[in-house]
Order: C-alpha cells, then structure tokens, then sequence
C-alpha cells in the first residue's frame, strides 16, 4: 500500500535529490542528473530512484502524496552566471548610472575581513543590466511622496521604444520614493504594456512598486530586476515540474521554498524570493522540530565543508533580516536571518609565515576534502585533514567509502605544514586546529546570542549538517546551553526542513508615521489607522495569493507585525502586534511597550531613547494556511546498553591526554534510550558524531541525541 | 629629598585627594610608572615590553590563538551590534566607527574592523591621562566612563569623539576599552563635522579633554545638559554616545569573561605578547614585501582662503607641501619621514602627529598588512620624523583641524607610489596602487532641520571615490576611499531622509579617473536640489587648482576638482512647464550643457573648491563631485579596445580618445564606439614622434628650471608655500639647493612675499639672526 506523504525536492546544479517522506516520518533519498531545460525529467528519474529503496513506484506512490515542496538551485545559478533575461530598466532621468554603480558595498560583499580592507583585491560584478539597456524618465517625489518634479509625459514612450528597439525581454521600473507614490511608476507601466501589445511582444513589465514597496532604492530596484531576470524563467520551468506531478496522479499544489522561511505557490507574485531557498532549509526544519518538542528558543548550528551557519529561533520565530544581500547583491527580500562563517571542514588551515598564527579558512577545498584524499589534488592542510590525524574519521568509510583517505598523506601534511613551524607534535598541532576551530564556532555563536540580547542558557542549542556533530560538543563546551541536541537523521535535515515549511506569504511595505514621546491622541488615532490600512492592503495582498490555489481568505491564520525604531535611527526592530486589529489609544502604548521590552534587550537598556519619539517604519502581514507536514519519528526506549550489532570495534584517537581506544558505534543501529560514554565516535554515512572527554549522549524516543557536559 | 612624582604617589597612598581611587595600576604601581616602564624597556630592548621571546605563544599557540580570536571576534562583533543603534548615515551606513582595546598604560591591543586611525587617538588620550595624574584626580575608578575629542590630545579631528571605559579586576586596571565615532556635528562655528570656516581652535567646535562624563556606567546630568547645548544635530550626538558607550559596556563584558576564563596573570601576559608578536609579524611583513632603500614623493593641496569671509590673517591662497620619504632599513625598520612639510596655517587642515602616526595604519593596513593582527606592535616597529611647527605638528594651541583629511588625504598619496615601486621591484604587480584620489568632495551645511531643530549634514558619498589603478588592471571605480576601504556611496533614498536635498542626478564623470596603461577608477557626480530648506547654509571641501596624486610610472594625475552650485533659479517653473533643466553629471564641463538650461542669480561654476557657508534656498542646486583615481602607465600602451569600452561605458570622452590615449574610435548605430587599431597604431607612432621632437636631456631642462627659480618666477603661492619650508628645515633646504645646484645666498623668506606671518613662531632665520 501506499504510503508516502512529503515530497521534497533539492534541485542543486549537477544532481537533483529528493526525499520522500512516510507517515512514519521515516524517509528515502533518491538522486538524479540534473535536466537544466525541463527540470521535470530528473525529478522524476530521481524520485524513482528513492522509491526503488521501498520497491514501489512513482505511479503507484504519487497519488498518496499530501504535499510537495521544491528548492532549487537554476535561479541562483542563472543569476550568479550572468544568464537571465536580457532585462530593460526605467530609472529616474539623471540617475541611469546609479544601478551599474552597484553601491560600493557590492564590491566587497562576501569577502573576508582581510580582503575587505585590502582594497587591491575589490571588484563590481557586472551589473544585471547593462548601462545600453537603462533609459531615464523626467520626475522627482520627495521622501513623504510629495511631487517635486511632475513626470514629463514626452519622454515616456521615446524611452520605452528604446528599450523594445533594443530586443529586452522584460522591463523594470524602478523611480525614487515610489513606494510612497507610486503613480509615475505604474503610468509609465502602463504606457509600457500598451506598447508591448502594440509592438505584438510578450514582454512582461515590472513596476517595483508593485513587487517591493519598501525603500532602499538599491536594495528594491535590484529585487525587481532579479524578478525579472532570474526569477520569470523559473516560473515556466516550475509549471512543467507541476504538470508533471499532476500527471502521475499527484494531487496537491506544489510549493516552493522562500527566503522568509515559508513556501510560497509556483503562481506568486514574487517569484525573486525563492531564489535563495536552499540554505535556510535547515533552519526550518530546525523551527518545525523546536515547535513538535516545545523548545521556544533554539540556537541553531550547521557546520558543511565551507562554511558554519548558525541562526536563532526565538520565542519560536526564525528572525528576518529585510534588506540582505545575495549573490553580491544588496536586496530587499525578506530572509531568515542566518550568520556565515568561512570555517568548515574543509577549510585550509594554514601558519602565517610573517606573524606564526595559525589561520583558518575563509577559503577551502570544500568537497575535495584535504590532502588526505588522494583524488583531490589538494595541497594545502584541511580541517578534516587534522580529523585524519586524530582518529576521528574512518579512512575507510569517509562518505560511506566513496572515498579512500590516505592518513599518511595527511599526517605527512600536517607535520610539515603546521605541526613544525609551531613547535608542536603532528597530534598536538591537529588537536589544537580542531580547538581553535571549535573555539571560534563557540564565540561566533555565543556573540550571535549576546548580540541578540539573550545568553545561551536560555537557549537549546540544534546541530546538523554533515561536519556539525564533530564538532558539536567542542563548539558547545562551557556556553551553558539548556540542552544540544543532534538529530540522528541530521544529514537529511535540510530536506525535512522543507517539507516542514509552512504554507506562508509575506508581505512588507515601508511606512513612515512619526509619534512623539507625549503625544495627542488625535495624532495617535490617526497613526494607527493609517497602520491598520497598510495592515488591511498587505492581507488583501496575502489572501490574492492564496486564492490562487484556492484558499479561502478564512482559512489563511493571519499575523499582523510592525517595524518600530526611535526617531532618527536607521535601524527598526521587528515585532509582532500582540493584538488582531488597532482599535484605540491604548494599543498604542502596548506596541511601544512591547517596541521598548525588545529594544533594551537587544541593545542595553542605557540605549533606550523615548525622548527621540517613535517611528512606525513598516508593516508586514503574514499568512499562513494548514498543510501536511512529516512526522518527526518516534520509536519505544530501550535499555541503557547500545546493541551489540551497533559497535563497530575500538579505534585509536588522539585527544587531550594523548591516545586513547575510542568506542566505535553504527548511529543508525542505535536504540532509543541507548546512552553512550566518552570517549565515543558514532558513525553513519553522512555525519559523524564524537563524544568526548567530559561528555555523554543520549538517544531519545524521537531519535534525537542529546549531547550533555558532566 | 623626595621628588614630585614620588611626593604626589605618596598623596595617593594617603588618599589626600578626595577623588583619588589610588594607584590603579599592577603591582601596586601607578599607570604613569607602568608607562614610563614600558617605553624605557621597549626603546631599550627593541623588544615591546622587553618580550624577547614569547614564553605564553611558543608554549602554548593553540590557547594564545583561541584568546586572540575571542578578543577579537567580540571587539568586530560589539561595532556591528553598537553601530545599530546610531541614527547617523555616517556611523551606521559608512561605518565610521572603531572599537579598541588597550593595555592600562594604553596600548592597543586588538582593534575593531572601521577607521581603524584611532587605534592610536584613543591610546594618546590615555596617556594624557595617565600623564595628567587623573588616578589622583579626577580619579579612575571601575564604571567610570572618560570623553575625549581634543585635537592637541590626539585626536584627529573635533567630530572623532572617543568614549574611554577602564576595565578593573578586583581593584586592578587591566585595560580599557575605547570606542570612538564620527559624529556629524560639534558645534564648530560652522554646521557640519568638517567644517570650512573654522580657523582657529575656538571656531573648530567643542573641545572635550578627558572629561569624566559618567560614574557607575551611567552618564552625568551636568554633562548631557551641556555637551547637547554645545553641539547641532542633537539627536545624533546623543544616540552616537550611546552607541559608544553600549560597544564599551559589550567589550568590558567580555574582556571579564576572558579574564574569568583565562585568569588575570594569563590576561596580563597575553596582552603584552600579542603586541610584541604584531611587532615582529609587522617586521616580516615589511622584509616580504619591498625592498630596502628609500622612496621619496611629494604632494600638494591647495588652501585658497584669499577670498573667504575669514579673518584677514586667514586670507591667504596658499599650498600645503607633503614631501616624505619612507625609508626602509635593511632590519626591516620602516621610517617615515615627513621633513619638509611646510608651515601650518590658519585653516581646519592642519594635523596632529598623531592622526599621522596612528593615521598612517589606515593606509598600510589596506595595503602592506592586511590582516586583522594590527595594533601598537606595528607602532614600535616604525619611526617617524613630524617636524613640529608644520602643518603636521603646529606649535600653537590655536591650530584648527576640523577637516584634517582635506591635507592628509594628500599627504599619503605618495605612500602609495613609495610603496607600490617597492612591489613592482619584488613583482607583487597586483599589489600595486598608483596612489588615492583625493577622496572627496565634502558636501556639507546645517540649519534648521524637519523636526524644527538645528540641522547639520555631511554627504559621505565620498566614501565611494575612484581608486588608484595597479599594475595588472585598472583601478576600482566610484568604491571606496583612503580612510574607508569598505566604502559605500549609501542609497539616495536614505540620504534624503537626512538631508533637505533631493536628487538631480548621481552619474559617473568622464575623465575623472587618471589616464594610463590601466585606468584610475572613475569618480563620479552627485547633484542636489534645495528641498525642504529652513535657515539652511551649504558649502564645499575639495581639492581645486592643484592635482593631489600625479599618478604612477606614467599614469595620469584623477582629474582637479572644481565646484558646481546654482542660486535663484528659476528651477521651478521650469518643473512646471516640463522644460529642461540640469539633470545626472555636468559631463563635459568644457562644453557645459546645465547652464544652458537654467536662469539663476549666481553661478558658482570655479575652482573655489573650498568654501564657507552660503544661504541656501528651495530649488537652489549644488554639485557634489566625487574625485578620481590616477592611473598606472602609459596611456600609449593602453588596449584600444578598452579605450573604446571606456567611452561607450562613460568613464572617457570620445575625443580623449585619440588626445590622451592615441586611439582611433568610430560611432555605430546605437552610438556605441569601437577601435580602429590599424589607425591607432599610426597615431601612436605619431604621438612618439611628437614626444621625442618636444623632449629635452633632462640636464637641459634642470638648467631651464634653475633659471626659472633664480628669477623667482613661481608663482607667489609656490613661494609662499616653499618659504614655509624653509623656515622650519635646514635640511630640506640643503637638499632642495643641492638638488638645483642654487648659489648659497639664494632664499625664499616668508616675510618678503607680502602675506600675513601671523603666527608663524619657529622660523630658523629669524632664531639665527
């Protein structure tokens, strides 16, 4: 009989995965060459083969699917290589330049401290439209959406048959101030359409107002460019996944994952913010376990071969940064706030020859490992080259023993590299990377926490990702975490986390309502009706979107939130309006209240600055609508005592006190309730987790492991 | 008999002093015994702290390494939580900031990522304190918090100010923590932080001198009151503060969770070994990359305050002079000598040395050490030679400094070049870098804001400039600026929520960047509409008449600067009617296209490039021009095909092409410009023929000049900036004689070129007559 429920799709640039989850929350991956020009094609041969694990097929399983959710890599990829729509752009006359001059920031965004001061080594990407293919259009608004400059009507066509003259496959319009006035913008729009149907063209036209109301004219006009350049070719490719789906009796709606950590449908509006869905699966799938065991507030690490990632969820929410950048670009989408660190596992480790510190990363061999694998070609000590020295892989079963390591090579490596320019022993100088890696990954997380106003007793700490339980116990040592706790699934998290995903729009849109320390009610009435209406036209905006796979505007849950700041500042903080609707002067004082609570906890409470006044900066609405989601596995506890079919044997591992044997474990032989000791190595294809001097790890019913300092 | 010291370290002991928190210091010392410690074993040893090795590093690198990246990681992570809460666009877009740590007798430690220039500012306040006794009086005490922004105490200029926080262990000082801002407005006698205008030290703003300004982490009433009554812009003063103090509470926090962690003596051993080792890896640092010899530049910059409403001893058109010489020892000693430099002057671009000896790490950083390991050791690993009396080192309390950078910015161009041909020798070509621009315009003003109350802006578009170009490709276009590497223009949007400017137009300038082999980055051209105008003034801070860079090994000079403004216009029935008007970047300002399309009053279109406040209206407009960098080579060997790109892209005018670069171009359809290199190749021999015709042997040419300078033909300017040189430097009058071979009675003085002397003290002459 049937029994899958989710369908999770990882779309990456050479292999498609996908997870297929049960009722049980048990699941299969299966992989599949990637097909660039119908994406159907490999999902469907890779869904085959994860079926092929429970000897059943696509038709016989599909139909039995609750839902489906996709995440992608071609819409990043088509934006980082520079090959979407050849895209036309209206800006403000006397202002073409200002898109191809990037902001400064663009040249050095993503680069480390060191390169970021070393200026020589700064570059502009090319712009996502050429300078050729930017018109300007004569008009001015000021910051309150005054009329400065009225628009000057004769140069609106001349511009736009320029750029159809010119062969664009899609306009942008993009004019300073819209969002507080977005008239000019949508008659040139308008104008622009009618054009098109005159030219006979299928030209689709984006005005940013209608896509990003928020200011930050970089930041907006940019995201509606990657809407257009990178985001529009999806859809289509989108559809034929869907048609396909449907086609082998599938019966839901698929969904796509979004930056703001919900999944959106394949009809949205904003396509842009799917664009970066891959990293924050973990996060999601991190807030859905969080909400299934009741934790408020979850710290959350993910250690791959480049780079550690780590994030909050606080009083259950993921935390969202509106103006981020991607791609080495300045946007305005909203994006579930995650901090990146250039340290993985296969980050170089290197001693600087003029100041003798040992250096680690930004840069890394990523998935060539180290110089213990002889494949690679790698010259240069990796962190898992270190991991090599001490015991903590398996030579021999690296990734399942697709790959052979080679610990001579390593240790030869490390010793020449590390070990003697720093006077230290082979074994001391791997065992003093893996602490100052763990170090490092250990304050980074503790500043995030700090930063955000919290410690981290107040928090449980999640880790995941294929180098993260290595890691976990030294990263975690000595911060006081409430509870660490290791998924034993962890390798497939990322997936689960989009399965997970809630049904979720999000719309923001820039206010500015300005209200005095002691201030007239009269001004205080009229500043929450203007909040109410912008709050009223984003759920309007929200249940559109749902009716498009025909939600009904009273079964979306809506949840009302506001961006409050100080006068003057430039930074607002994000919060939730604890109440369905602004009826009078007394909400007001509970949204100030509830602004202050959080501002003196992020910042100090000597910051707080009431006598500046407030300031309204935003308003966003999110809604959500029930779908199926997977079920987090449970099995029965059993003793105390692994099996003895999950010990593999003892292993010599080097650690503080010198050599030790090491109990080798298989983590997916492990029973619910098993506790095992220091010092432990528990092993599976993907992840590795050590159990350390000092430590213990439980196995709970949920197959979870929770790593505890004694 | 007892001396001074000891009688006042009695007093402290005794507690004779009501404030007196007693010595403060380790080992029962004081901190003006530790300094002095310090300075007499490092200058003895060669060693920081006399570390001739370092016992903690070699013994234990693992544990040294994890407290320095915890250090450091929280000094960065404290400047990007701290910066949120400014409202400043200057503080929190531009990010000009920095957060540092010091040892108690006040070397820096580790250093935040921002205007890292105060590592040193923020240290020399310290240790006017600790000079100034204040364990005595006012007393230093756990919680306290310090102000400082006095420019003859270390500062760079009055809108730097620096919050200073000690940070105690059980009744021990074992550091303080510095955090420092550029704050938009102190009150100068003109709006702005860099004001024009200001000539003297009671005009340049309100003057802070290691005030105590807060006990039990809590700011004193008497000090908010005043220091809000003393300066425009309150609201960003204030959340400034705040921003400081937050950052400084946030360090101490975790420099006591070290501490904890750590222990105190494993603290205190850190701290001293850390600058040791940043000594030494400077010093390697410097055997890696160049090579021993030295390396002479010069700049100028010029002061044309003739004209100005400023007092008549200020009415001068005059130069700045900064010739230097980076001298590299063969033990890798780096020296800086800046002897030469002439006099100081009554403007607000006069600098202290230590802007100088701290400043100087805002450039080698981006360049020669760019790494996160910088901090004091690099200090004790250089020399400098400042000569007092110049405009690096005034010896008059009176001396204004408000916009130091309109001089330093100039001053550190021909480090640049210095380096760069050490690079070039040893082949790091990518390292190369023809020099900054000079990295302005300051577009600044005040008045009454939109909230009624007193207003102050000053435009960071700057922060964008062109950049030199190195020896392997051009430079970075409209990117950063000397002081701030991680320069950003910001978004227009933002600007004008600050700001009764609204936007005409933001477009790149052609010819802005320096012409070469490899193009200077382009700079570029902001213009702005008066909007929203109360009692508002505006004026401009840039480099004119004079080129600041001259560009590298045959690379162009960025292009002068020169200011734009229009008063009185007739802009708003023009908007209206729908008719033109001036819009994006005056780009060809030979052949000007604005003013044709625009009736005002008064037209500034001239190289005053520095002004002082003028009122300014609705539908005034004014130009911002952000300056280019110079270029690296001979245009003649640029690709013809990148000159064609360059005009098609703007960064060149079409009939530069074949002027500067030797390039034949023709216009297509849409007109776009391709090469044609069969014809470049001709008008390249041409330009070589011409070249050879018009050169001389250079011994010919020395003969030509020398009668020149016999004659006193330079222009009264030149004079008058030579003659300041001279007065202060035998040397550089030895040299500049000997250079020219001039008879020994030939001179410049000061007094006979009929401009005013007021103030001039040093003057060898007249102490030799």
């Amino acid at each position: 009989m049937a029994k899958s429920q989710i369908l999770a799709i990882d779309a990456g640039g050479t292999m498609t995965d996908t997870f297929i989850i049960d009722e049980k929350g048990e699941f299969v991956v299966g992989k599949a060459q990637t097909t660039p020009k119908d994406e159907s094609i490999g999902l469907m041969e890779s869904a085959k083969d994860a079926l092929t694990y429970w000897d059943t097929t696509v038709e016989k399983e599909f139909p039995s699917l609750l839902a489906g959710v996709y995440s992608g890599t071609a819409m990043l990829n088509r934006l980082v290589s520079r090959v979407g729509q050849r895209v036309g752009l209206v800006l403000n006359k006397g202002m073409e330049d200002n898109h191809r001059m990037g902001r400064a920031v663009q040249s050095h965004l993503g680069y480390s401290y060191a390169d970021r001061i070393h200026i020589n080594t700064h570059h502009f990407d090319p712009p996502l439209v050429p300078r050729n293919l930017t018109v300007g259009i004569t008009e001015r608004v000021d910051m309150h959406g005054n009329m400065i400059i009225p628009i000057y009507e004769d140069e609106i066509r001349p511009a736009i048959q320029q750029l159809l003259d010119r062969d664009v496959e899609a306009i942008v319009i993009s004019f300073l101030h819209s969002f507080k006035y977005p008239d000019h913008e949508r008659k040139v729009r308008d104008i622009a359409k009618e054009m098109v149907k005159e030219a006979k063209k299928d030209i689709k036209v984006f005005a940013s107002v209608d896509y990003y109301p928020v200011r930050k004219e970089s930041h907006r006009t940019n995201t509606t460019i990657v809407e257009a350049y990178a985001a529009e070719p999806s859809r289509i490719s989108l559809e034929q996944i869907g048609t396909k789906l449907k086609e082998v009796g599938s019966d839901f709606d698929l969904r796509i994952m979004a930056s703001h950590g919900g999944t959106i449908s394949i009809q949205a509006n904003e396509l842009a913010r799917t664009c970066v869905s891959g990293p924050i699966g973990g996060m999601v799938g991190a807030k859905y376990l969080a909400e299934s065991l009741g934790l408020p507030n979850v710290a959350c690490s993910d250690i791959g071969g480049t780079s550690f990632d780590v994030g909050l969820i606080t009083q259950g929410e993921l935390a969202i940064d509106s103006s981020p950048d991607m791609a080495r670009l300045v946007l305005s989408l909203p994006l579930v706030s995650m901090d990146t660190t250039g340290a993985g596992t296969g980050s170089y480790v290197r001693v600087d020859p003029n100041y003798g510190n040992l250096t680690l990363g930004p840069d890394s061999a990523g998935a060539l490992v180290g110089v213990c694998n002889p494949e690679g070609g790698i010259e240069t000590v990796t962190v898992s080259d270190c991991h090599v020295v001490l015991g903590l892989i398996n030579p021999n079963n690296f990734i399942g023993g697709k790959i052979i390591l080679s610990p001579e090579k390593a240790y030869e490596a490390v010793k020449t590299q590390i070990a003697d320019p720093l006077g230290l022993s082979v074994e001391d100088a791997a065992l003093g990377v893996t602490e100052l890696l763990e170090a490092q990954l250990g304050n980074y997380l503790e500043s995030m926490i700090l930063g955000k106003g919290y410690s981290p007793a107040q928090y449980v700490c999640f880790s995941y990702g294929g180098g993260g339980p290595l890691h976990t116990a030294g990263y975690t040592k000595g911060l006081g975490f409430e509870d660490v706790l290791v998924p034993a699934w962890a390798a497939g998290f990322s997936a689960f986390g989009c399965g997970a995903a809630d049904f979720e729009y999000r719309y923001d849109k820039t206010l500015d309502l300005n209200v005095a320390e002691k201030e007239d009610s009269e001004v205080i009435l009229s500043t929450g009706k203007e909040l109410q209406s912008a709050w009223d036209e984003l759920k309007e905006k929200v249940a559109e979107e749902f009716d498009k796979n025909d939600h009904a505007e009273d079964s979306v849950r809506f949840r009302l939130f506001y961006r409050m700041q100080y006068q003057g500042q430039l930074n607002d903080l994000e919060i939730e309006a604890p109440f369905e609707r602004f009826n009078g002067v007394e909400d007001w004082d509970v949204l100030v209240k509830t602004f202050e609570e959080t501002y003196s906890r992020v910042y100090a409470k000597s910051a707080l600055s009431p006598e500046l006044g407030y300031s309204v900066t935003g308003a966003i609405v999110r809604g959500i609508v029930e779908v199926a989601k997977p079920k987090i596995p449970t099995e029965p506890l059993s003793g105390k005592t692994p099996p003895a079919e999950a010990f593999l044997g003892k292993r010599k591992v080097y650690w503080t006190d010198g050599w030790i044997d090491a109990n080798i474990y298989e983590m997916e032989k492990m029973k619910a309730g098993n506790v095992v000791g220091a010092f432990s190595i528990l092993e599976s294809t993907a992840t590795t987790l050590v159990v350390p001097t000092g430590f213990e790890a439980y196995l709970d019913e949920n197959r979870i492991f929770h790593l505890k300092e004694l | 008999m007892t001396t001074k010291q000891e009688e006042l370290t009695t007093q402290i002991q005794e507690g004779v002093f009501q404030q007196s928190t007693g010595p403060i210091g380790w080992d029962g010392k004081t901190l003006k015994q530790m300094r002095k410690e310090i300075d007499e074993i490092s200058k003895e040893t060669g060693h920081y702290a006399g570390l001739k090795t370092l016992p903690f590093k070699e013994s234990d690198p693992i544990r040294f390494e994890k407290i320095f990246s915890k250090l450091r990681g929280g000094v960065v992570h404290a400047r990007e939580t701290a910066k949120k809460v400014a409202a400043s666009p200057i503080v929190e877009q531009e990010g000009e900031l920095c957060f540092s740590l010091y040892t108690p007798d006040a070397d820096s430690i580790v250093t935040s990522t921002g205007i890292i220039i105060h590592v040193g500012t923020m240290g020399a306040a310290i240790k006017y304190m600790i000079e100034n006794d204040y364990e005595v009086n006012p007393g230093i005490a756990d919680k306290d918090i310090f102000c400082n922004n006095d420019n003859h105490v270390g500062n760079v200029h009055t809108c730097d100010v620096h919050t200073l926080v000690p940070i105690f262990w059980e009744g021990e000082l074992l550091g303080w923590v510095g955090g420092v801002t550029h704050v938009i407005d102190t009150g100068a006698s003109s709006p702005g932080s860099m004001s024009v205008g200001p000539v003297n030290r009671y005009e340049d703003g309100y003057q802070v001198t290691c005030r105590k300004i807060g006990q039990n982490d809590v700011l004193s009433k008497d000090w908010l009151l005043e220091s809000t009554r003393s300066v425009r812009a309150v609201k960003y003063w204030t959340l400034d503060e705040k921003t400081r103090v937050a950052g400084c509470h946030m360090i101490r926090d975790l420099v006591l969770d070290v501490i904890r962690e750590e222990g105190p003596d494993v603290y205190k051993s850190f701290i001293r070994e850390i600058i040791e080792d940043g000594r030494r890896g400077f010093v390697n640092q410097v055997k890696t990359m160049l090579v021993p010899g030295e390396y002479r530049g010069v700049s100028f910059v010029d002061v044309p305050f003739k004209d100005l409403p400023v007092h008549d001893y200020a009415k001068v058109n005059s130069i700045m002079h900064s010739p230097s010489k980076i001298k590299v020892h063969k033990d890798a000693k780096l020296e800086i000598d800046f002897e030469g430099t002439n006099r100081w002057g009554w403007h607000s671009f006069n600098a202290t040395p230590v802007s100088i000896t701290s400043g100087i790490w805002v450039m080698l950083s981006q360049t020669l050490a760019p790494n996160d390991r910088i901090n004091d050791g690099a200090y004790y690993a250089s020399e400098f030679g400042i000569p007092l009396g110049s405009w690096l080192n005034p010896d008059d309390l009176r001396s204004a400094h408000a916009n130091t950078w309109h001089s330093l910015v100039a001053a550190w161009s021909p480090l640049w070049r210095g380096l760069s041909r050490s690079y070039f020798a040893r082949g790091y070509l990518e390292e190369v870098n023809a020099g900054n621009a000079h990295t302005t315009n300051w577009l600044q003003g005040g008045g009454i804001g939109p909230d009624g109350e007193l207003h102050a802006i000053n435009s960071f578009e700057c922060a964008a400039s062109g950049v030199g170009a190195s020896a392997v490709k051009d430079g970075i276009s409209h990117s950063a600026a000397l002081w701030n590497p991680e320069g950003d223009m910001g978004d227009m949007e933002i600007w004008e929520m600050l700001e009764p400017l609204v936007y005409l137009g933001r477009q790149i300038l052609p010819g802005s960047g320096g012409a070469g082999k490899y193009r200077g980055g382009s700079g570029w051209q902001s213009l702005r509409l008066g909007w929203g105008t109360n009692d508002w003034t505006m004026f401009v801070a840039g480099s004119g008449h004079m080129a600041t860079d001259c560009g590298l090994m045959g690379g162009y000079p960025g292009a002068a600067g020169y200011r734009y403004s229009a008063l009185d216009t007739d802009l708003k029935e023009r908007f209206a009617k729908q008719l033109p008007f001036p819009q994006g970047a005056d780009v060809d300002p030979d052949n000007p296209k604005w003013d044709t399309v625009i009736d005002a009053k008064t037209i500034h279109r001239d190289r005053q490039t520095v002004s002082t406040e003028e009122m300014f209206k609705d539908y005034d407009v004014i130009m911002n021009y952000l300056r280019g960098g110079p270029g690296f080579g001979d245009a003649l060997e640029r690709d013809p095909k990148n000159v064609a790109e360059d005009i098609n892209a703007g960064y060149v005018l079409p009939r530069y092409a074949e002027k500067v670069y030797g390039v034949a171009v023709k216009e297509g359809k849409y007109g776009e410009y391709t090469a044609d290199e069969a014809k470049t190749i001709k008008i390249r021999e041409q330009i070589r023929k011409d070249r050879a015709k018009r050169s001389i042997p250079a011994k010919e040419w020395m003969k030509q000049e020398k009668e020149r300078i016999l004659n006193k033909e330079a222009s009264p300017q030149v004079q008058h900036m030579y003659a300041g040189s001279f007065a202060l430097s035998e040397q550089f009058t030895d040299e500049f004689k000997g250079f020219w071979d001039l008879p020994k009675e030939w001179m410049v003085y000061e007094e006979d070129l009929d401009v005013p002397t007021y103030g001039a003290h040093i003057n060898r002459f007249k102490e030799n007559k």
